[in-house]
């Protein structure tokens, strides 16, 4: 059985050092049959391997680095500016801040593997980030995946809720993060939608590498919001949601899903599931709907028969 | 097999009254060893082993002509897959729409595909279509409901379950959702193709209804090779094979039919909505071709936007026209209807 591989990068974007962390079956050798790429990207709150290559003691599968790389692809991730391992600016890291890090994290995909266009995958702010890059560099994205997505905000319970500390928001580009915070993450929509012991190895592993994240992403989906175009984005999209998850209201994603130009596009609802998808109790079926979208087969055109 | 030795059965409606259902297994039993191909991602290799069985209903004095194909070997080794029960539209028979053969053009029925996952596959000729008994009846939606209360306990003698999986295309995509409606207990999932809910701005549907009189004049037209080329051609050209309208129109007449009853265009054209997405308990996943002239994005979203359980999914798809079953990217269908049907079951902590 091959190994699971594991590897570190750093892009640069100008000065600022960006960490990167990729997982795949096997490592790379020379004239491979190229694997598709998946990239992840982070939200407010938690840096990449953090939340995506998740080991929680006496428990199984909270990785979703290790588990699209079983399924075959080329797993990749990257700590946004003021996140995790990467270098701090006395910036605040908003989203388009975050589209600028997505293009350094890019050209070392390319670097490295030559692959051009892969699919992306954004948690909550992380999918506006994604999205915003789908705009930016439609070139560069075949598939999208928005998970706890949210356009306008509109009557959003989460964000009515995070607007009333605007104030603590804008005093910083930076925000304390502790272990109340990290767990309250996993219980403010739905409590039990998570397995007990997770959000608990999540702040763990988080507060291991830093206390403070920027603020950047909060100010932008309190104030700024819509911060995405759906009618500039070209590749099949598909945007999943958990029943109980507060960032958005079900109008606010159908009335984005309705613009979206590439009529390759779902909508996935997932009962059962909250804010963060990936480390719920029913993760298998957020898995098995992102892994359907993504292999898709190929659009037969009658010119080809 | 228990069920050969019974003919019938009354089932005892909610007012009181005893309705008498009677079946019957003929002992048509089609081997079919045909190997097809493993197109799907992920999906099992059909074990070559898909059997045809022909059933029958009654409902009051209509016979129905029900069809069934299972793989023995891929039933053994995935036995709770569900059944699942293929509803026609408006101008095919449920062989012609769902077991359709043409040699040399690769894997059309989508009976056989699915039977070779695993799935315990059923469909029926509602009144008036393929070998079900011709009546002076339109064959409205509504009718077709009582088809699939009729067809319902046949299903079960034979499966040992109570509750199906229902997949619908066009109007039977009507007729499954007002099912799902009167006997939800009977529908556990449900996938909705080629759906219209209240018509509005529909380009096929407007076109249609400019013909209303002559659907109501008499209750059925004929459908042959040159009908079925309009309905293939009538949104896009190119997403179906050339060879498709005869085949259609040659397994219609072998099926049994070759004229269909005019009561589903006839509800499509004036009396929409006629499903009521509230009522709707079970997962739904919707499946819409980017040219299908049936209804518009607007109001399928409407309607998925109404369906009150969370397990509920909207899928777009490229390169699909109206018969999302038969057209040249059929595979993308396939792998959206599998990839709905075998999500892991929700755990509750």
């Amino acid at each position: 059985m091959t190994e699971m591989w594991s590897h570190e990068y750093w892009a640069h974007k100008g000065d600022v050092k960006l960490y990167m962390f990729r997982k795949r079956l096997g490592a790379p050798v020379a004239d491979e049959m190229p694997k598709p790429i998946l990239f992840l990207v982070h939200g407010s709150s938690f840096s990449g391997p953090t939340g995506f290559d998740l080991h929680v003691q006496g428990k199984t599968d909270y990785s979703l680095m290790e588990k699209f790389a079983e399924y075959g692809y080329d797993v990749w991730t990257l700590d946004h500016e003021g996140y995790g391992r990467s270098d701090s600016t006395d910036g605040n890291s908003p989203i388009a801040e975050g589209v600028r890090d997505l293009k350094a994290g890019m050209d070392v995909v390319m670097r490295d593997t030559g692959q051009t266009s892969l699919a992306f995958y954004g948690s909550s702010s992380g999918a506006l980030r994604a999205s915003a890059f789908a705009e930016h560099y439609p070139d560069h994205v075949n598939k999208l995946v928005l998970d706890a997505f949210v356009w306008t905000g509109k009557d959003a319970p989460t964000l009515i809720e995070r607007a009333k500390k605007m104030d603590i928001w804008t005093a910083s580009n930076m925000r304390v993060i502790d272990k109340p915070f990290l767990l309250s993450i996993f219980t403010r929509d739905k409590p039990g939608t998570s397995e007990d012991g997770v959000a608990e190895a999540l702040a763990n592993a988080e507060l291991a590498i830093c206390n403070a994240v920027p603020t950047g992403t909060y100010v932008d989906m309190c104030v700024n919001l819509p911060v995405c175009n759906p009618t500039k984005i070209r590749c099949p999209v598909l945007i999943i949601r958990g029943e109980h998850d507060g960032v958005a209201t079900e109008e606010d994603l159908l009335n984005y899903f309705n613009l979206l130009p590439n009529r390759n596009k779902q909508f996935v609802i997932i009962a059962g599931q909250a804010h963060v998808s990936h480390l719920g109790v029913n993760r298998a079926r957020f898995w098995h709907v992102m892994r359907r979208f993504l292999e898709m087969p190929a659009r037969i055109d009658s010119s080809s028969l | 097999m228990w069920w050969l030795k019974r003919n019938g059965y009354d089932l005892i409606l909610a007012s009181g009254q005893t309705r008498k259902y009677s079946f019957m297994l003929k002992p048509t039993i089609v081997r079919d060893t045909k190997t097809m191909s493993d197109q799907i991602t992920h999906m099992p290799v059909d074990p070559g082993d898909v059997t045809g069985e022909e059933h029958w209903a009654r409902r009051d004095d209509i016979d129905l002509f029900l069809f069934r194909r299972y793989s023995p070997k891929a039933r053994a080794a995935s036995p709770d897959k569900p059944v699942l029960f293929l509803v026609h539209g408006s101008s095919f028979s449920a062989r012609t729409a769902y077991d359709l053969d043409i040699p040399g053009k690769g894997d059309y029925s989508l009976m056989k595909t699915f039977a070779g996952l695993g799935y315990d596959v059923w469909t029926m000729d509602h009144e008036g279509y393929g070998k079900s008994s011709r009546t002076d009846g339109f064959s409205t939606i509504a009718d077709g409901v009582e088809d699939l209360k009729a067809a319902a306990p046949v299903v079960e003698a034979a499966t040992g379950r109570s509750a199906f999986t229902f997949f619908g295309s066009s109007s039977g995509a009507l007729r499954a959702g007002a099912f799902a409606n009167a006997c939800p207990e009977r529908v556990e999932r449900m996938v909705l193709a080629a759906l219209v809910w209240t018509g509005e701005g529909s380009p096929t549907l407007k076109k249609r209804a400019e013909r209303i009189d002559e659907w109501r004049a008499t209750n059925r037209r004929v459908v042959d090779e040159s009908a079925y080329r309009g309905i293939f051609t009538r949104d896009v050209e190119g997403l179906t094979v050339a060879e498709l309208p005869a085949a259609a129109a040659a397994a219609e007449i072998a099926n049994g039919g070759g004229s269909v009853p005019n009561g589903t265009y006839i509800d499509m054209c004036i009396n929409l909505p006629v499903v009521d997405p509230l009522k709707i308990n079970c997962p739904v996943m919707i499946f819409r071709g980017d040219h299908d002239g049936i209804a518009t994005d607007e109001d399928v979203l409407r309607f998925f936007t109404a369906l009150p359980n969370k397990d509920k999914q909207l899928v777009m798809v490229t390169g699909q026209a109206h018969n999302t079953t038969i057209g040249i990217n059929r595979q993308r269908f396939w792998h959206a209807l599998n990839g709905f049907l075998s999500i892991p079951p929700r755990i509750d902590n």
